[in-house]
């Protein structure tokens, strides 16, 4: 059984519509790369993955369960959790206090302290930062406080939204090799990049979203080497 | 002892000391209605700012609690016997309760789904209050408003001849709610509230539920305006519903916590006691122009909303560092 499975979804905007019978799966310990042109609907398919959008026809299921009417922060508590687009920090609050917020459901609070040890470890900048106001840190550092503030939810699958957007290419790298240790600890990782050769070599498998639909799927291997991809996104 | 010693300590605790000294200075009841009122706005306030400034959500229509508290302590007081000392907590989860349904179906909707909802609400209360004149064989009065039965000095029965009790009521109230609101600040619910009102999205992705803290803040802010117009029922001993319930009353709570500073503990309390005191003056002064404080409430509204919106705290917190830096070196020169 996979742990994500997305069965022929359809979102709108009013009456636009943004993702049309799009279907995917994703087995656990994966990591899926979702590649796509602006607009093509990256951000809206992981917005309607957590609960905040919700799909006009199709189904979500996670775990075995349907997952598709329920509330976001039900939908964090049964394990999904998102990096959004932006980071979206809590920019007037300390680095402690925006991880602490990343733990308000149930099960990822009796786990606190021992997250917030692990994501210390993990990220040990943000240890030494602990007191500082989120606002007076470098991008790179915004970005691993988003994503240890998402950890701190405990998830099963966490999915990133343009992780690397706005920083330099070497925090890229940090960046890329955080997600990696991420599934190293066996989190399932779908992750939205626009740097799709760094991506695609740390993905298992990998979607391409055009207009709104999938268009082509494959092992990472198969997308880095087909010609559509080198040619519309790898720039070869 | 050394922390006691620091001006950052022993100023609030003075000031606090000059609030419980004040009616040894002032004696006319007249000035002591007067600091009972701005104390009761204050008060108001500061209850609105939990939902409003906390959680950001724009009630229009707390009128509709002062009410629901006022009506319920004063009948159960005068068909009941019960003492408005118990009526006040009836009257408080009457309010909260209240606050809780108009929240419930339109706080989990983005816009101004609540703030319309509240303005509804309450003027469909004020309406039915105004239309009202029985409930059983009770008698509410209606549009003629309702007085409460006069027992002279009945302390048990929260009456006073003189005006001094009513004053330390207040004062005593305020704090208590000035107490709670740091607390909540500080607290876990209180980081939910300022994620929620830095940026709901992020809350949102983040698992926070945002329409249950949202429903939470909106039930207290209400049961302390509940409260709050049971200690009114008891000053002004007379509801009206268009005083009471009405938009009048509605906005001004709201014009107050906008003006002192929106969202902090101490800014609605402080455009309270500021406002409060400006429109008294207004009163005496032009008393032929009715209704003039309100319109300079408003008018300070635009220009605080415009030039300076974190409002009057602001001013306050710049004097405040000043003076207790100013304190401190005095002190350290003392010292060496
Ligand atoms: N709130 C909204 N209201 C209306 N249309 C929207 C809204 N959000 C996104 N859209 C539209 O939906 C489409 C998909 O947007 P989405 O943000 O999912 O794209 P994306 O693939 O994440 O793009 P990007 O790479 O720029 O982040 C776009 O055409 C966008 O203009
Ligand atoms: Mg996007």
């Amino acid at each position: 059984m996979a742990l994500l499975e997305i069965e022929k979804i359809s979102v709108f905007y009013g009456e636009m519509c943004v993702l049309r019978d799009v279907s995917l799966q994703v087995e656990r310990g994966e990591v899926i790369c979702v590649v796509g042109a602006n607009g093509a609907g990256k951000s809206t398919l992981i917005n309607t993955i957590s609960g905040v959008l919700k799909p006009r026809s199709g189904k979500i299921i996670f775990n075995g369960e349907e997952i598709t009417h329920l509330e976001p922060y039900q939908i964090v508590e049964k394990g999904i959790i998102q990096v959004p687009e932006g980071r979206r920090l809590f920019l007037n609050m300390t680095v402690e206090e925006n991880l602490l917020l990343g733990s308000y459901t149930p099960r990822s609070r009796k786990k606190r302290k021992e997250n917030l040890e692990k994501i210390f470890t993990l990220l040990p900048r943000l240890a030494e930062r602990r007191k500082q106001i989120a606002r007076t840190m470098s991008g790179g550092e915004q970005q691993m406080l988003a994503i240890g503030r998402a950890m701190m939810a405990d998830p099963q699958l966490i999915m990133f939204d343009e992780p690397s957007l706005g920083l330099a290419p070497k925090v890229v790298d940090h960046v890329l090799e955080l997600i990696k240790n991420i599934a190293a600890q066996g989190v399932t990782v779908l992750l939205v990049e626009q740097n799709v050769h760094h991506a695609l070599e740390l993905s298992t498998r990998g979607y391409v979203l055009e207009n709104g639909t999938v268009v082509l799927s494959g092992t990472a291997h198969e997308l880095l080497n087909n010609p559509h991809v080198k040619t519309a996104y790898l720039g070869l | 002892m050394a922390r006691l010693a620091s001006p950052r300590y022993y100023l609030p605790v003075l000031l606090i000391l000059l609030l419980f000294a004040l009616p040894l200075f002032v004696k006319s009841p007249y000035y002591l209605h007067i600091m009972a009122m701005v104390l009761f706005w204050a008060y108001m306030a500061t209850a609105w700012n939990i939902v409003g400034g906390f959680a950001g959500q724009l009630s229009l229509g707390h009128g509709a609690y002062v009410a629901a508290g006022a009506y319920t302590s004063s009948l159960l007081f005068a068909y009941l016997g019960i003492s408005p000392w118990f009526g006040m907590f009836i009257g408080g989860l009457v309010a909260g309760l209240m606050g809780f349904l108009v929240g419930y179906p339109t706080l989990r909707l983005r816009g101004a789904y609540y703030a319309l909802a509240t303005v509804g609400f309450a003027e469909g209360f004020r309406v039915i209050l105004t239309n009202t004149t029985h409930i059983g064989k009770w008698k509410t009065g209606g549009a003629e408003g309702f007085m409460i039965p006069l027992l002279g000095n009945a302390p048990q029965h929260m009456q006073f001849i003189s005006k001094v009790p009513y004053y330390y009521l207040i004062l005593v109230l305020f704090l208590i709610l000035v107490l709670i609101c740091r607390w909540i600040d500080g607290s876990k619910l209180g980081y939910y509230l300022t994620a929620l009102r830095e940026d709901e999205d992020a809350a949102l992705a983040l698992g926070i539920n945002t329409a249950r803290v949202k429903l939470v803040a909106a039930t207290l802010s209400a049961f302390f305006a509940g409260v709050g117009g049971v200690f009114y029922a008891q000053l002004i001993r007379y509801l009206e519903p268009n005083a009471i319930a009405g938009p009048i009353m509605s906005n001004q709570i709201v014009f107050l916590a906008i003006v002192g500073g929106r969202g902090t503990v101490l800014g609605p309390a402080l455009g309270g006691l500021v406002l409060t005191l400006i429109g008294e003056i207004t009163r005496v002064v032009f008393n032929q122009i009715m209704g003039l404080h309100l319109f300079l409430y408003g008018l300070l509204v635009v220009l605080f909303v415009i030039f300076k919106p974190r409002g009057l705290i602001e001013f306050l917190e710049v004097l405040w560092n000043r003076l207790v830096n100013l304190l401190e070196r005095r002190e350290g020169k003392h010292a060496a």
